[in-house]
């Protein structure tokens, strides 16, 4: 059997269990990812997305089921010791940065995915140096500001932080969970072009949570449909590419009519 | 000699106090500006670096020694508090408040009553070799250089690649965990050295007035927060040397203005509500002034 880059078995996790607020959030989830997939998760609020990723990550411990990253069961393993693998950004862009420190200092905080904090000096000049570069890639102007506090940029410019901050180190799994809905439209696009390059260029297998069907049509090489917390539609390949917004959404209602009128 | 002993002369004999005072104000601000993580334990540590001390001084361990000791127990009362509040989810405040009401027994179990003489043994400031005509000299450049060297380690601490991951943790638990760095650890840490300090200044402070008392630190955390404010107010908080120089300037003019109102004629017992209230008012300052203004954001604690 082929090592799968990430492997969630029969996932289950239920809110408040036992009482009139019982939510089964996620139900007995399935998925897999091969190395290099970039899947994007399309599906309704509440049916389970982020639940899914802060399992994945291990911010929500799961009742049940397994959750397997290249091959090695973490389901019990702690969010610190899970991040050598996984990188996540947030819709909240004060969610992936540290506001109180400056732009070099958080660039080393995503260093420490890699390699544990030592005694050494953090910020020499050859790091100074490398975040230099990585920033001025984004052409926001944050490489010359690495010494700014984090708490004065604007959430588009800290977004924009927080993603090469993922990207950096290369982390086998990248779980991006709505990273563009909090930023206007052209910040959005800034950060979802960056997004783009980096996953391409380092090929990194990523998650990425939508709610942008022209986004899950263009990008991407799945497209996951959660439902109910359920994974309800897989589609790759030709059937990816035969997609269109209207077809997505048909999907939706057919998968549960609820959804749409809920929305 | 004739310029130092002048020099030496107008600087007041309150400075020596307030060095001491300075490692209690540095307990104080690691756990509440770096961790974000307000904390009182070191009401307790501070007298139980003091009993430690002179317990160790009696049994005929060296003053220094004796000092890392403290240090020690300061540390572990540090811990104490720090995992009451990780995993039991206890308010830090509360954490810190059930820490030091327990060490006060533990203060009197040390030393077996409620107060230590030691003035016949060896203290840390016998060590300076010279005479300049007062004790209290000689304790001021021997406690100004212990001053120093904690400044100077804690600064390049803080820039190693552990004590920015240690400030990161107060900054954004969430976020730090994320990138692999343990908030236990850090947490741990970070208040444990901070007990530490103020079990050293405790030591110090015992050295120095040649007795320990299971009393000794009624009220020092109110003292040490009202030097806090004004170090802050003075040298600013916002890069991690402004944090770090804070305490010791804080320190140096919060006794200042001690002497300066006992000078003017305060009774001594109303210190203590003149602290308060100052403190009250440098708290209560960013709300007021807010209130005309639009709210600002909040500064967030752990619960
Ligand atoms: N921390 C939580 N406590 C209680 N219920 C939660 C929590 N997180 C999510 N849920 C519930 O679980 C379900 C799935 O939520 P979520 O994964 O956030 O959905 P999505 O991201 O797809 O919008 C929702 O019904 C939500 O109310
Ligand atoms: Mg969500």
């Amino acid at each position: 059997m082929t090592q799968q880059a990430l492997d969630v078995k029969a996932a289950r996790k239920t809110f408040f269990p036992g009482t009139a607020d019982e939510k089964i959030a996620l139900n007995d989830l399935n998925l897999s990812l091969d190395a290099g997939d970039f899947g994007i998760i399309i599906g309704s609020n509440g049916a389970g997305k982020s639940t899914m990723l802060n399992a994945i990550s291990g911010a929500l411990p799961i009742d049940s089921g397994q959750v397997l990253i290249n091959g090695t069961d973490v389901t019990r393993t702690s969010v610190d010791r899970r991040a050598k693998h996984v990188a996540r950004v947030f819709q909240d862009p004060m969610k992936g940065t540290a506001a109180s420190m400056t732009i070099a200092e958080n660039m080393l905080l995503a260093e420490m995915r890699q390699s544990p904090a030592t005694l050494r000096k953090g910020l020499t000049k050859a790091r100074r140096d490398k975040y230099r570069d990585l920033l001025a890639q984004l052409r926001l102007g944050l490489e010359d500001r690495l010494e700014t506090q984090v708490s004065l940029l604007s959430g588009g410019q800290r977004q924009s932080l927080s993603l090469v901050m993922a990207v950096s180190g290369e982390p086998d799994l990248l779980l991006l969970d709505e990273h563009t809905a909090a930023l206007d439209p052209r910040t959005a696009a800034i950060v979802l072009d960056a997004t783009m390059r980096a996953v391409e260029a380092l090929k990194l297998t990523t998650l990425m949570v939508t709610h942008n069907m022209q986004h899950a049509i263009d990008y991407g090489t799945r497209i996951i449909m959660l439902d109910a917390g359920q994974v309800k539609s897989d589609i790759t390949g030709a059937a990816k590419a035969q997609c269109t917004v209207q077809s997505l959404v048909d999907q939706f209602s057919h998968k549960s009519d609820h959804m749409l009128l809920g929305a | 000699m004739d310029v130092l002993n002048l020099f030496l002369s107008l600087v007041p004999v309150t400075l020596a106090q307030s060095l001491i005072l300075s490692f209690v104000v540095l307990a104080v601000m690691i756990p509440f500006r770096i961790l974000s993580f307000p904390d009182l334990t070191s009401e307790g540590s501070y007298p139980l670096g003091g009993c430690v001390c002179a317990v160790a001084l009696l049994a005929g361990v060296p003053p220094l020694l004796a000092l890392a000791l403290a240090a020690a127990a300061g540390f572990l009362a540090g811990v104490v508090t720090a995992v009451i509040h990780l995993r039991f989810r206890i308010h830090t405040l509360l954490a810190g408040i059930l820490v030091t009401t327990m060490l006060y027994s533990v203060n009197l179990r040390v030393m077996g009553k409620a107060n230590l003489p030691i003035f016949g043994e060896a203290k840390i400031y016998d060590f300076f070799p010279f005479d300049l005509g007062s004790v209290n000299y000689t304790k001021i450049i021997i406690a100004g250089l212990f001053a120093l060297f904690v400044f100077v380690l804690l600064n390049l601490w803080f820039r190693t690649e552990r004590g920015i991951a240690m400030r990161a943790v107060g900054s954004n638990p969430d976020m730090s965990e994320a990138q692999g760095i343990s908030v236990w650890k850090a947490t741990i840490g970070g208040v444990g050295m901070a007990g530490a300090f103020a079990a050293i200044g405790g030591g110090l402070m015992v050295q120095s007035q040649g007795f320990s008392d299971a009393n000794m630190g009624l009220g020092i955390l109110i003292n040490a927060l009202a030097a806090l404010m004004i170090g802050e107010a003075l040298v600013g908080k916002r890069t991690i040397t402004q944090m770090l120089a804070a305490p010791f300037v804080g320190a140096f003019a919060y006794y200042q203005l001690i002497s300066l109102c006992l000078a003017a004629g305060l009774p001594p017992s109303d210190l203590k509500i003149a602290t308060g209230v100052f403190v009250l008012l440098m708290l209560a300052g960013p709300e007021l002034r807010r209130a005309k203004g639009p709210r600002a954001a909040q500064e967030s604690f752990r619960e």
